[in-house]
């Protein structure tokens, strides 16, 4: 209790614009809920956080106040996903997949010819020009889509339904959005009455059917969701499958589109000193045998520190573009991530703010090797530090990096987020900062490193 | 509220994980077994948000390996069972369909009748707005005393929705009185899918999950009435809690070691300073006695040792 308190004498007024805490870093009172109203038609907000107790007591009324704790988790949990009348949408499970609209023909307008004569005439001779971008891990399609949630998901077909891969249609069943029917009985007798006996899918069903199905496991689901319901949209990096290699030949060509090699002058002009340091004729300097800074006439400084930077480094601007068959197992881009602000068209994803790789913890117990990490980093594209800010201050530029990526570490169901950025440490030569350390406790001990 | 479910409860595994999916199973665990898992779903109330989160729970491997040695709970893989789904007979499926209709309809009943009783209370606010207004208008030298009538309060309303799917039928309920009938009925996701199916066989039961070497001091902790959850966002194996983590603060941030096992000084320093850090211990432990020198996991629980690290005067 000491320390809510504390804490709440150190967060200032302005904690609601920037909430550093995480409410979802620990287990939450459900009681806050009994608070919200669901339904108002504002939406409810989330409360802050409650007090905890230090250990068990046999009192009363602590039993009390854990058994309301405990009772109103049972009622926060045992809520229903309801499909009101006028909001339902319904879907349709494909255990076998993305099947063409042949056979299912839409109900054309001329509402008097009866169905056969639309069996019979089929329409796969037309060209299909979505069917192709269809995912063949789509199980799920939604006849008559509406709503807000598919403008980021799904791919529609020809008959303009809407298929759903299996993290977006259990994402969208689990917050009680979608109505998933299971398919009607083999044998059941098709007409009018054809979806009556079809069942709707439970929750539990739908895991059972979508978690494994297509590369989708619970820690990539988990992350999917995790943003998804933070407002991010989402959508499959091509490190999705793990045999990419069929894939090799399209995706080395969008990269290679998208990531034109850089190549300033200021690299050129860096490059072109460092030369001239190894080959300075003047040198007397030998790591091995003398001093490192040699027994010539420095007349600057700079002259004595660029001698003393003996540790070799790289310049990421300059490293090799690899493709994401390169990188191993779990250290692979799964997703891309774009914020809420970010203008999104399904169709047309644009580059992505970020890349998320998907990390289990109980399949991969121990840290990346470099190798691994390196491997990850270079299939990103490089994305350097850019604008006004970033040339202004050194720590945001370091920190940005040159190439970045986001690993999502899922320990089951906990996540935690983990941003790694390529930095060069080489490229800020603070000696050569006239304005000196510009802030505490900066610049006394960088060292070089590599990455 | 203090439901008690049929034993043994069926964990589903699901594509190498063990999630549970039934409210009852999820707070009787909790109750009376200490276990909590990890919720990883969305709740359909405010799916915005990853505060509150709903079902399902996510269990560790060892809380599903405890459970299923103490014979509270069974492991079923549940997309075999699932399977039974298309061999589902036909008035099977309709009985199903029909219940959940009436729930349907029950649901929006209730909706309903909210609505009725907001509007209604709406109205009454309005009015005695008006009221208040006339009054002071009208009598300034009168001390106008109009009586506060309560505001509603949402809790009951909502219990009601969920009340009906704790019990089995709630006979009498609020909504029997309503005159108007509901025009559609609201179609409902269940959550479990039992029914329609019926419950597993104990012959189609998975073996125990396998479990990482840390076990038996979790098992320890456990029983010694510790709450134990995933720990590596606070960079340990677990976490123990004195209780509920609903009310109380953890106490211990725990990693285990084999008894023979290497420990890095700087792994103790690391750990003991974090801990302290953020008001906790660091508790490290483990079985005494190896696998090959015991003939189950129960025996090298008994044998647990477990130290606490504090750092003193930092």
């Amino acid at each position: 209790m000491a320390d809510v308190d504390e804490e709440a004498i150190q967060v200032p007024a302005n904690a609601a614009a920037q909430p550093e805490v995480d409410l979802s870093d620990e287990t939450q009172d459900f009681r806050f809920l009994n608070h919200l109203n669901f339904f108002s038609d504002s939406s409810p907000s989330i409360p802050r956080r409650g007090e905890k107790d230090f250990e068990p007591n046999p009192t009363e009324l602590q039993a009390d106040v854990l058994s309301a704790s405990r009772g109103a988790m049972h009622n926060a949990l045992s809520y229903p996903r309801l499909h009101g009348p006028k909001t339902r949408v319904i879907a349709f499970y494909a255990p076998d997949g993305f099947v063409p609209p042949a056979q299912i023909a839409r109900p054309t307008p001329k509402a008097g010819e009866d169905e056969k004569s639309s069996e019979s005439t089929p329409k796969p001779a037309r060209p299909l020009p979505n069917s192709a971008r269809i995912s063949p891990d789509a199980c799920v399609y939604v006849p008559n889509p509406k709503g807000q949630l598919f403008k980021s998901m799904g791919q529609a077909d020809s008959s303009s339904r809407v298929w759903l891969l299996p993290e977006e249609a259990l994402y969208l069943i689990e917050r009680g959005s979608l109505d998933i029917r299971w398919p009607s009985p083999a044998g059941s007798t098709a007409g009018p009455g054809e979806e009556d006996l079809s069942i709707p899918m439970s929750l539990q069903a739908a895991y059972a059917c979508f978690m494994g199905r297509g590369g989708l496991t619970l820690e990539r689901y988990s992350v999917y969701t995790g943003l998804k319901r933070l407002g991010y949209a989402l959508i499959r990096a091509p490190g999705w499958c793990d045999d990419i290699e069929h894939l090799e030949a399209d995706a080395s060509d969008a990269s290679e589109i998208t990531s034109p090699k850089l190549h300033g002058p200021g690299l050129a002009g860096m490059l072109s000193s460092l030369f001239k340091w190894i080959h300075d004729p003047h040198s007397t300097a030998s790591t091995a045998t003398g001093p490192i800074i040699g027994t010539g006439i420095h007349r600057h400084y700079m002259d004595v520190y660029r001698k003393l930077a003996i540790i070799p480094w790289y310049d990421p601007a300059t490293a090799s573009e690899r493709h994401p068959s390169d990188t191993t197992a779990p250290f692979r881009v799964v997703f891309h991530v774009y914020k809420p602000s970010t203008p999104f068209k399904k169709s047309a994803p644009p580059p992505p703010d970020f890349r998320v790789a998907v990390v289990s913890t109980r399949d991969q117990t121990t840290m990346p090797t470099m190798t691994q990490l390196g491997a990850l980093l270079e299939s990103t594209p490089l994305d350097p530090p850019r604008g006004e800010k970033m040339d202004r201050m050194m720590y945001m530029r370091l920190r940005h990096g040159y190439r970045n990526v986001v690993m999502a570490v899922v320990d089951q169901g906990v996540i935690s987020y983990l941003r790694i950025a390529d930095s060069a440490f080489g490229k800020e030569k603070l000696y050569e900062n006239k304005g000196g350390p510009q802030g505490p406790k900066r610049g006394r001990n960088q060292k070089t490193r590599k990455r | 509220m203090d439901f008690q479910p049929d034993l043994p409860i069926p964990i589903s595994y699901v594509s190498g994980r063990y999630l549970l999916f039934s409210i009852d199973a999820v707070t009787y665990l909790r109750r009376e077994h200490n276990i909590c898992g990890v919720l990883i779903g969305t709740l359909p109330q405010i799916p915005q948000q990853n505060v509150f989160l709903g079902l399902p729970l996510e269990l560790m491997p060892e809380e599903a390996r405890l459970l299923v040695d103490k014979g509270v709970a069974c492991i079923v893989d549940e997309a075999k069972a699932h399977d039974g789904m298309n061999t589902l007979l036909e008035e099977d499926r309709r009985r199903y369909l029909r219940d959940l209709e009436s729930q349907g309809l029950h649901v929006s009943r209730i909706q309903l009748d909210r609505k009725e009783r907001n509007r209604e209370q709406t109205l009454k606010k309005l009015e005695e707005k008006k009221a208040k207004a006339k009054a002071k208008a009208s009598a300034a030298a009168e001390a106008p005393t109009v009586p506060e009538e309560g505001t509603s309060t949402p809790s009951p309303k909502n219990a009601a929705i969920v009340d009906l799917f704790n019990a089995e039928e709630r006979s009498s309920s609020p909504s029997a009185s309503m005159s108007t009938p509901p025009q559609a009925a609201t179609a409902i996701t269940p959550a479990t899918s039992y029914p329609p199916l019926s419950t597993p066989s104990p012959s189609s039961y998975l073996s125990a999950p396998a479990v990482p070497s840390s076990y038996p001091l979790f098992a320890h902790l456990h029983s010694k009435g510790y709450f134990l959850s995933p720990g590596l966002r606070f960079g340990c194996q677990y976490v123990a809690y004195p209780g509920d983590p609903l009310r109380f603060h953890s106490h211990f941030l725990v990693v285990s070691y084999d008894w023979d096992q290497q420990i890095d000084l700087m792994d103790l320093v690391v750990g003991g300073r974090l801990g302290t850090g953020v008001k906790k211990g660091f508790l490290i432990g483990g079985p005494q006695k190896g696998i090959d020198s015991v003939d189950s996991e129960a025996d090298r629980v008994d044998t647990v040792r477990a130290f606490s690290l504090e750092w003193a005067g930092m």
